[in-house]
């Protein structure tokens, strides 16, 4: 199975340069993510991929041959596509079968090929409805089972789950995660959504207006955010920002509201120079305690409690922040907490340029 | 009260939509009713409301005589030109939708021929096919409602290709077919009604029509219309024929209305919401 | 990979595919669209008659014939005043059909499906229908007026000068009503339910009703519906030429009989053509004109 190598690619749209010299290597059987806001060129680079977008320069090597300018139906690939791209008019079963017989496979190793796919789809029992009689996580395996058939060196997906509801999605999320282990294929898979992303991906390529913000594991970005934009990008709720004074050779320092935390015996302590950082907090790193030193006080705005969970957001200054709270830590808004920080899991970006500073 | 309102007023609509329907329906009824007529009920006074029994003998007589030959050439000539503009129409709209050939101008050049009246033409298009030995042939008449119907079927496949969801073209793409396969196993599959529809249209126009016929037809491809007006003379009129004649022009437009009016109310409505 | 350079290769290039796809057409529609344009043109410069056979380039002299040639102005007066009254007829009446069919009728399809016969039939055959319907002693128009009348009557519709013209216009609203019924049953099928349903809840009257959602609503449609029309009405032939070839004398000649009647009966070939450019023109100002004012109105 070959791997996958982007090299140096750049797409433009008239004026509009979408992907910015960009490369990526992928190995043979890594499931890869691209992720970003909406206009960050991850559907233009798997569409290039896909060879249904010529690119204006570059490559693009599939092993060991450069599949660069070849039609799509020469690169051995198979894509599934947010709509599901069901043919309405097909069977399931002809849905299933269509790139077989495209490329011409006899009808026994159709039949064989199909419902090895729709077993382990479980769609079996659908093969000889259409289309418009399935709902829309059923679609969603027809269009799976499609590309899955076809021995295709590489997969793609352009946002599969973005048409199913919250429910279907989580359940779909596992199904494919549990498909590329059993395939050991390779697998490129674009969403918006940070959390499919999260939990998908063997590595993540966060993509912002075509360049790479960073690349890696997904627990190394969601630790170890490169910048403010990958910070802010990962985790639900997002990651609060506050602008925050390091003093007294970085070990104190000034929240927006005045409050003075001490940085004595963390990490960070002493190592970082004095001066103003964007502080990266998430809400899980606050936590109630009964003591008050060395403590965030937090007077409650609004409460969202989620069921497990409660979400208690409060001001510093202009600054709004959300905290994560265990369910009953607190019962009503108004009430005034003592909250811990896990300084040492909390990021400083530099305000000026937005970088991570690495202590 | 209420209940009593409402069923009047049900019954008012029913009653005006019967008036209307038969000022509609009457005078092919009228038409139809000749053809059935003796001699001497068609010249009789008052007129006669129901011809006695049906009397096939007008049939009969544009049977025997061969000039029921013109519905033939009217079928040979509309059938074949909807063929061929359907198929050079559909591939030339797929051309402007997808691949936007042109611009916008070719678009709206091609259309703006369908707004030259036929009069305007029609004798150009005569010394043309004077110079090629195609006038009184099917191929004049065909050639000639193949290019008039073309630009009307550009226009009605083109809104039905924009409907067509870019993805199941791509997703065929992916699994390896031509982009010429995509045309015909995926496009033409989802363009399906359009294409009944517009190919509807197309044979309606082309066997409905009358100036073109009247002047590249002479003798051996007369098309029934051409006929029809051939049998009112300067003083008596053979009106047998005539209601015969018109009669198996229009039986095949009352067979399409009963069997696809679903398309024709959709052709006629699409032509002005899309266009 | 070696990429082959076969011609069916080269074909499913998109830049090649394309064109490959709408050359037919195009090639077509130059030949029977753009060449007896180009001819029509030349031949007007040019001077061909019955008689004459002259190729040369003779100016404007056909052009200038057109100013002085009273039957010709005669007949686009005929045009235009035809054309006047006759689609505002049918504009209303497929109106009211279409307010009519727009609420619950037990078997509509079946009352549609007759109503729209008239519109799908041939010309000619609408035109001779309604010329035996006409037809002073053996049609039933004058049968019924006479029930009414309590006596004979005798009115000539084919000839009296006073009545061939209300004759030619029932046939053509009759065939063509229709069709502006179908377009807008359509368009008042589209209105937005809820915003009806507001207005309602809002007091608003029927008439305002009528003309803040509905009128604007169906604006579009319409517009494109009396454009199409009003091309047709404009071009007519078939109906006029099967009832009274333009007759008696020149009294129903329209512009499509009357340059007919120059092309094929005088054989005044390039004058025809003149004629030709002429209503050429006047259609592309007036669709010119109708398609800006779709625009601003957009």
């Amino acid at each position: 199975m070959p791997n996958l190598k982007i090299d140096n690619v750049n797409k433009f749209y008239g004026d509009v340069h979408a992907v910015k010299d960009l490369s990526i290597d992928v190995p043979a059987g890594e499931f890869v993510v691209l992720v970003g806001p909406s206009g960050c060129g991850k559907s233009t680079l798997l569409r290039s991929i896909a060879g249904l977008e010529e690119i204006s320069d570059g490559d693009i090597v599939l092993g060991d041959r450069s599949i660069a300018n070849l039609a799509p139906r020469d690169r051995n690939i198979a894509m599934v596509f947010q709509s599901y791209a069901l043919y309405p008019y097909l069977s399931v079963y002809e849905n299933i079968a269509f790139g077989l017989r495209a490329r011409k496979a006899s009808d026994d190793e159709i039949k064989k090929q199909v419902d090895w796919a729709s077993e382990l789809l479980d769609i079996g029992d659908y093969l000889k409805r259409f289309p418009r009689e399935l709902s829309g996580g059923q679609r969603q395996r027809v269009a799976i089972g499609r590309a899955i058939v076809r021995n295709a060196d590489l997969f793609l997906f352009d946002e599969p789950l973005s048409n199913l509801d919250a429910k279907l999605r989580d359940g779909m999320r596992e199904e494919i995660k549990r498909l590329h282990t059993k395939l050991g294929k390779t697998f490129v898979y674009v969403t918006h959504d940070q959390i499919e992303a999260m939990t998908l991906a063997d590595r993540i390529v966060l993509l912002r207006d075509g360049v790479i913000e960073q690349i890696g594991a997904p627990l190394d970005l969601f630790e170890r955010p490169k910048n403010i934009f990958v910070a802010g990008f990962l985790g639900s709720p997002p990651m609060n920002f506050m602008d925050v004074d390091v003093t007294e050779h970085g070990t104190s320092m000034a929240l927006p509201d005045g409050q003075i935390l001490s940085l004595a015996g963390t990490k960070i302590s002493g190592k970082i120079k004095d001066g103003a950082y964007t502080w990266g907090v998430r809400s899980e790193h606050l936590s109630k305690i009964t003591e008050t030193k060395n403590t965030v006080r937090a007077v409650i705005d609004v409460l969202q409690p989620t069921g497990s969970r409660t979400y208690g957001t409060f001001f510093l200054g202009d600054c709004h922040v959300v905290s994560e709270l265990e369910a009953h830590d607190v019962s009503k808004e108004g009430e005034i907490l003592h909250l811990a920080v896990a300084i040492d899991r909390t990021s400083f970006f530099d305000p000026e340029t937005g970088s991570a500073i690495n202590s | 009260m209420k209940q009593w309102d409402q069923g009047a007023r049900l019954w008012a609509r029913v009653f005006c939509a019967m008036i209307v329907t038969l000022f509609f329906v009457f005078p092919i009824y009228w038409l139809g009713a000749i053809s059935f007529k003796t001699a001497e009920e068609i010249f009789a006074y008052p007129p006669v409301w129901i011809p006695a029994n049906f009397n096939f003998h007008n049939y009969f007589v544009l049977f025997r005589d061969g000039e029921a030959w013109s519905i033939w050439n009217s079928f040979v000539t509309a059938s074949i030109s909807t063929l061929f503009a359907m198929f050079f129409g559909t591939i030339a709209a797929y051309s402007l939708v997808r691949y936007k050939t042109g611009g916008n101008h070719l678009g709206i050049w091609i259309i703006s021929q369908r707004m030259i009246p036929p009069i305007c033409v029609v004798f150009p298009v005569f010394l043309l096919f004077v110079a090629w030995d195609i006038v009184d042939t099917y191929t004049g008449l065909i050639v000639l409602y193949t290019a008039f119907n073309l630009p009307y079927v550009i226009w009605m496949m083109r809104g039905y290709i924009q409907e067509i969801p870019l993805e199941l073209e791509q997703s065929a793409l992916v699994d390896g077919l031509t982009r010429w396969a995509v045309l015909w196993k995926v496009v033409m599959p989802m363009a399906k009604s359009g294409l009944f529809a517009t190919a509807v249209f197309t044979f309606i126009f082309a066997w409905n029509d009358f100036l073109f016929a009247l002047i590249l037809s002479r003798s051996d491809v007369v098309t029934f219309p051409v006929k029809v007006t051939g049998y009112f003379g300067a003083q008596s009129s053979l009106w047998s024929k005539v209601g015969a004649l018109s009669m198996l022009g229009v039986l095949p437009m009352i067979f399409v209305v009963g069997t696809m009016q679903r398309f024709i109310v959709r052709g006629i409505s699409m032509g002005a919401v899309k266009g | 990979m070696i990429t082959s350079n076969s011609f069916a290769d080269k074909l499913d290039q998109e830049r090649w595919f394309k064109y490959f796809l709408i050359a037919p057409a195009v090639f077509i529609i130059l030949l029977i669209g753009l060449y007896p344009f180009v001819k029509l043109i030349l031949v007007s410069f040019q001077n061909i008659t019955m008689f004459d056979n002259e190729l040369s380039y003779q100016g404007f002299i056909h052009y200038e014939r057109l100013f002085d040639d009273d039957r010709l102005w005669e007949s686009i007066l005929h045009t235009i005043i035809f054309t006047a009254v006759a689609l505002p007829i049918e504009l209303i009446l497929g109106f009211l059909l279409a307010l009519l069919f727009l609420e619950r009728i037990p078997y509509k399809q079946v009352f549609v499906g007759i109503i729209l016969l008239p519109t799908v039939i041939s010309p000619i055959v609408a035109g001779a229908t309604w010329k035996l319907m006409f037809d002073q002693r053996f049609g039933p128009i004058n049968q019924v007026i006479a029930w009414f009348a309590g006596h004979e009557v005798k009115l000539l519709w084919n000839i009296e000068p006073a009545l061939v013209w209300p004759a030619i216009m029932v046939a053509e609203v009759w065939q063509w009503t229709p069709f502006m019924f179908l377009i807008l049953l359509a368009a008042l099928s589209n209105v937005d339910r809820e915003q009806l349903e507001a207005a309602q809840i809002d007091g608003a009257s029927w008439w305002m009703t009528f003309r803040k959602i509905v009128l604007p609503a169906i604006m579009p449609v319409m517009f494109i519906a009396l454009l199409i029309r009003g091309l047709d009405l404009f071009r007519v032939f078939d109906v006029v030429w099967t009832m009274t070839k333009g007759g008696p004398g020149t009294m129903t000649e329209t512009i499509s009989i009357y340059a007919y009647h120059m092309a094929f009966r005088e054989f005044d070939v390039s004058y025809s053509a003149a004629i030709a450019f002429l209503i050429i023109l006047i259609l592309t100002v007036i669709v010119v004109a109708a398609l800006r004012r779709m625009e601003v109105s957009r």
